[in-house]
């Protein structure tokens, strides 16, 4: 027995030299800590996924395979999710990603205060979710409210709205906040791109005859494309995940206007305390995250 | 240098080997004293200053250790059922009636019929308290708080408007809103919050009973997606006193219990419906404009409602299974559930009577109704405590309340809210409750 683990050890000691397995016993405590925090919880809410675990019946936990992925898809209240989850997801990203660009190209110019300008654009990025959450709650409240008394003032409306109350416009009202918060780093990562961009082009391009318009599409665009891909990637992952604002905005509601897929597993999760439907479900999530992120990366044809 | 500094090493790995070692011995030795000598008592966040104070109290009197612990109110309920699952020591904690079949069917709580030091309370606490710490014949536990939704009214725009008695039905209701309206006095005379939150069960619960209906039949069938039982009709009276009366804000959609407690504190609407405890804050110069003019009256009466019935509700301090299992640790828990629950040693419902001359908080304890300082508490904040007394001898519990209580009332929000919106029909969205119900019911 011993003569075979020398023999083993002798092996491993010929394959990698000292300064290998020296690495090897560093990294070790990392790796441990990495498979304790992140590997372990994955792969146990993968195992939790295939049980019927509802906390309020512990004496019972029933393996049923893949029974909870089944009941989420036959949940009508999983499709109003999935329905609500997109519109959010597609406003916020289209939005953010248009405004990103329109304030990297302001950017990127050169004029007086630019640099005061950059650090303001990047304040509602380091506000907190949040902070962030219950400050859009106040200005749209309906009895004091900024946004009512400024629509008011302006004689856009006659009277004040109750904007988190109107199922039909509640979730663009959670997406102008949630936009607010992520459009400043988008606007970075584009401005980022877009310094990248040889001068040269843009003379050529004057050359040629391209005009302001032409000298965008033609070649910032185009320069553009690894910036946009990092920036649709980041900013999809991070909406179709949401979860501060409606919880803190509307508790999914009025009604089920604001219910996300996001609430859906924090509901069934921490209040119906369903915990192995709440795992299918964010299984479901991130399958759905990765497989849109890998979309838009073969989209876009590029590489990060 | 060296060999200093090797038997520096050496005493410190040998120090933190004794420290290690010593505080396993500690620890040990505590948990030996928490089964001998403590209680581990789980609340949420409320009352803390006068807990605390009554926790001292209770040391002094039974040189008990009292482990306390609380936790936000929305995050209570997960947090006590994480605890209880991870078996984490617990002997007493709150508890809402709306848990209890919940939590007696997982065996998270501990009946006491067989603890007699406490059952005697039964003798002076209100029926209905009795009756909501009780599940399928056993009682789970003695009362923190027993109360009930009040309607209130602000007496001066009543005044102003020339309306000399307060509405006692909810047609009246309608009438007199409507009769301030067009003074001019306030644009929404009525004001209920209806945002998702953990109150509003209460409030449609309180508006179903005073039309004289129910959720549910004495045998737990769902009845309130049929006519003519009370859900419908008071759907449809919010419904239409939003869209068609304008009488209430469509911003009640999205205004939680604490903001509108505000708005009405402001004097900004007539009617409201509250907590019977809020009262206190509602009368007090310091937190409300409107203060010394909100006074309670009877619940208005839907048109079938041979009374003025309300949604009562109480909170109560449970004992663990586990607790119970250990001869000392029962000793211990009892004492402690006695004294908050009960009386202390000295004889008297103390903390009790703490609780409603510091916090509004009304009691379950029939006797406590007699003592001066109460009446003087209801005089001061109620403009006395007749009108209370009687409408908590018509509240009712919740029949909604069942294992899958929890699961139901986040369906059932989201269905109020979308007749409150008008996107659905009293009967559609009251047909869906009632389906889920049945789901929920089978299993």
């Amino acid at each position: 027995m011993s003569s075979v683990t020398d023999t083993a050890l002798d092996r491993l000691g010929r394959r990698f030299g000292y300064d290998e397995r020296s690495a090897a016993v560093l990294l070790l405590p990392v790796f441990i800590v990495l498979l304790a925090v992140a590997v372990f919880p994955i792969v146990y809410s993968f195992y939790t996924s295939l049980f019927d675990i509802n906390l309020t019946r512990p004496w019972r936990r029933p393996f049923i395979g893949f029974d909870n992925y089944l009941r989420v898809f036959a949940d009508p209240n999983f499709w109003i999710a999935v329905q609500r989850t997109t519109v959010y997801t597609v406003v916020t990203v289209a939005v953010t990603t248009v405004l990103a660009v329109v304030v990297a190209l302001l950017l990127n110019e050169a004029f007086p205060g630019r640099r005061l300008l950059a650090a303001l654009v990047l304040l509602p990025w380091a506000t907190p979710s949040i902070v962030n959450g219950l400050m859009w709650k106040w200005i749209y409240n309906p009895g004091y409210g900024l946004l009512n008394g400024l629509l008011v003032q302006l004689g856009l409306i006659d009277r004040y709205k109750v904007w988190l109350g109107d199922p039909d416009i509640t979730i663009y009202m959670i997406a102008n906040a949630a936009v607010w918060k992520q459009m400043p780093l988008a606007a970075i990562l584009i401005l980022v791109t877009m310094k990248a961009i040889p001068e040269d082009l843009y003379k050529a391009a004057k050359v040629d005859g391209a005009n302001v318009f032409q000298r965008f599409w033609h070649v910032t665009l185009p320069a553009l494309k690894p910036g946009l891909m990092l920036v649709l990637v980041y900013e999809t992952m991070i909406s179709i995940r949401h979860f501060d604002l409606f919880l803190i905005m509307t508790q999914g509601g009025p009604g089920d206007a604001s219910y996300t897929l996001s609430w859906q597993i924090y509901v069934e999760t921490f209040r119906n305390l369903k915990f192995g439907i709440g795992a299918a479900l964010s299984y479901i999530l991130a399958l759905a995250t990765f497989g849109l992120s890998y979309l838009f990366i073969r989209g876009l044809g590029s590489r990060l | 240098m060296t060999v200093s500094s090797t038997l520096s090493r050496r005493a410190l790995i040998g120090t933190a080997l004794s420290a290690g070692a010593a505080s396993l011995i500690g620890a040990s030795t505590q948990s030996r004293a928490q089964a001998a000598g403590t209680v581990n008592f789980t609340a949420w966040s409320a009352a803390v200053d006068q807990v605390k104070s009554h926790i001292g109290a209770f040391e002094n009197a039974t040189k008990l250790k009292v482990n306390y612990e609380n936790f936000p109110w929305a995050q209570y309920r997960t947090s006590v059922v994480t605890r209880l699952v991870g078996n984490a020591p617990m002997d007493v904690m709150w508890i809402s009636d709306a848990w209890l079949p919940e939590f007696a069917e997982a065996q998270w709580l501990a009946a006491i019929d067989d603890v007699p030091e406490l059952m005697k309370y039964n003798a002076e606490a209100a029926t209905y308290c009795t009756q909501s710490m009780t599940y399928k014949g056993k009682q789970y536990g003695l009362s923190y708080y027993g109360d009930h939704m009040s309607f209130v009214c602000n007496t001066d725009i009543m005044q102003r408007a020339g309306i000399e008695k307060p509405p006692a039905t909810w047609d009246e209701v309608v009438q007199a809103s409507l009769k301030i309206k067009q003074a001019g006095i306030v644009e929404y005379p009525m004001l209920l919050a209806l945002a998702i939150d953990t109150w509003l069960i209460e409030f449609v619960s309180a508006m179903v009973f005073s039309h004289g209906g129910r959720f549910v039949d004495p045998q737990g069938a769902p009845i309130m997606a049929e006519p003519g039982r009370g859900a419908i009709e008071a759907a449809t009276w919010i419904r239409d006193a939003i869209h068609t009366h304008k009488i209430l804000s469509p911003g009640a959609i999205e205004t939680p219990d604490i903001n509108a407690l505000r708005a009405f504190g402001a004097g900004q609407h007539a009617f409201y419906i509250v907590p019977t405890y809020r009262l206190r804050a509602l009368n007090d110069p310091s937190q409300a404009t409107a203060a010394g003019k909100i006074r309670p009256v009877l619940m208005p009466r839907g048109p079938k409602a041979t009374t003025s019935a309300t949604c009562g509700w109480i909170r109560f301090y449970g004992m663990t299974p586990g607790a119970k299992a250990n001869a000392a640790r029962r000793a211990n828990a009892v004492k402690f559930i006695e004294f908050f629950g009960g009386k202390d040693t000295t004889g008297a419902y103390r903390f009790q009577k703490l609780l409603l001359t510091d916090l509004g908080l009304p009691f379950c304890t029939m006797p406590l109704a007699a003592d001066a300082d109460v009446k003087a508490f209801w005089d001061k904040w109620a403009g006395g405590g007749d009108v209370i007394a009687q409408q908590a001898s018509s509240a009712v519990k919740k029949d909604v309340i069942a294992p899958w209580f929890g699961e139901w009332n986040e369906m059932a929000n989201a269905a109020w809210q979308s007749i409150f919106l008008n996107k659905a029909t009293p009967e559609a969205a009251t047909r869906a409750m009632a389906q889920k119900w049945n789901e929920l019911r089978k299993g």
